[in-house]
């Protein structure tokens, strides 16, 4: 589990008075700002943000303390931070992906798989990946068929890894033609 | 009639034959595509694909939701892995 998540970056500055402009990583644009003060990336600044409005893929964003174009310019790169602790508990059967990232995968039979590295959704639900010992990539369809537990407060998610059926080849297609 | 009608949705015959074997063992497994054109069937629905993107096998649990599409629609050829944030995933 990891102790901060990055709500957004400084794209750049907005106008003349001291807006930027952030491009939101949440998953509602304007939760840059919902989770109270962020800091940067070392922890030294912590700025308030109020949502102002969007442009295009960004949000425009008032930080208090920030009255001019100059101070504006300077926070570009800035990454936003806010503790882990701060989001809000999730729904049930809900997990946050920056809980997910990092836990050991353990199929049902108590053996060590890997670790997960990431969590997807390319439209046909959550995925998970982990990687195994020995650098391989593996995913896996975040369902309860097919991840039984996931035990944050071990640090460990037990899994039922489908069958993989025989690696036949594109040659299926060439077979059926010929047919 | 339209001639896309007419015609019906395009599906590689041997995607047939391998979702029938499988759900005839009724084994829990994932099958393996190359089929990206292929659309999704009704028949299809409760079966695990792991449709190529050139590079590995992207599984696809497919439900009702997705029958009339294609099996590439859900297996992207390019990854932006993107920033965890406050994001969430559902079981």
């Amino acid at each position: 589990m990891v102790d901060r998540v990055c709500l957004g970056a400084v794209a750049g500055a907005h106008g003349v008075r001291g807006q930027v402009k952030v491009k939101p990583f949440t998953e509602n644009p304007d939760d840059v700002a919902a989770y109270g003060p962020v800091e940067d990336e070392r922890g030294d600044r912590r700025f308030k943000l109020s949502v102002t409005g969007r442009h295009k893929d960004t949000v425009i964003v008032r930080i208090d303390g920030v009255s001019d174009r100059n101070a504006a310019e300077a926070l570009r790169g800035t990454r936003l931070y806010v503790a882990r602790a701060v989001l809000p508990e999730p729904e049930e059967g809900a997990f946050y992906h920056a809980d997910l990232i990092g836990l050991s995968v353990v199929s049902v039979g108590g053996e060590t798989l890997g670790r997960v590295t990431s969590v997807h959704d390319f439209g046909a639900g959550d995925l998970v990946e982990y990687v195994d010992a020995s650098g391989g990539q593996h995913m896996l369809p975040f369902t309860l068929a097919m991840v039984p537990e996931v035990d944050l407060a071990g640090g460990r998610m037990v899994v039922d890894p489908p069958e993989e059926s025989p690696d036949e080849g594109p040659e299926d297609l060439a077979q059926d033609r010929a047919e | 009639m339209a001639r896309s009608v007419w015609k019906g949705p395009f599906v590689d015959g041997y995607l047939l034959k391998k979702a029938d074997t499988s759900r005839a063992s009724g084994r829990n497994e994932v099958i393996k595509i190359w089929a990206r054109r292929s659309t999704i069937m009704p028949q299809f629905v409760g079966l695990t694909f792991g449709v190529h993107n050139g590079q590995k096998f992207i599984p696809v649990l497919v439900t009702e939701n997705m029958v009339g599409h294609k099996f590439g629609e859900f297996s992207p050829t390019r990854t932006y892995y993107g920033h965890a944030a406050d994001k969430k995933a559902r079981r």
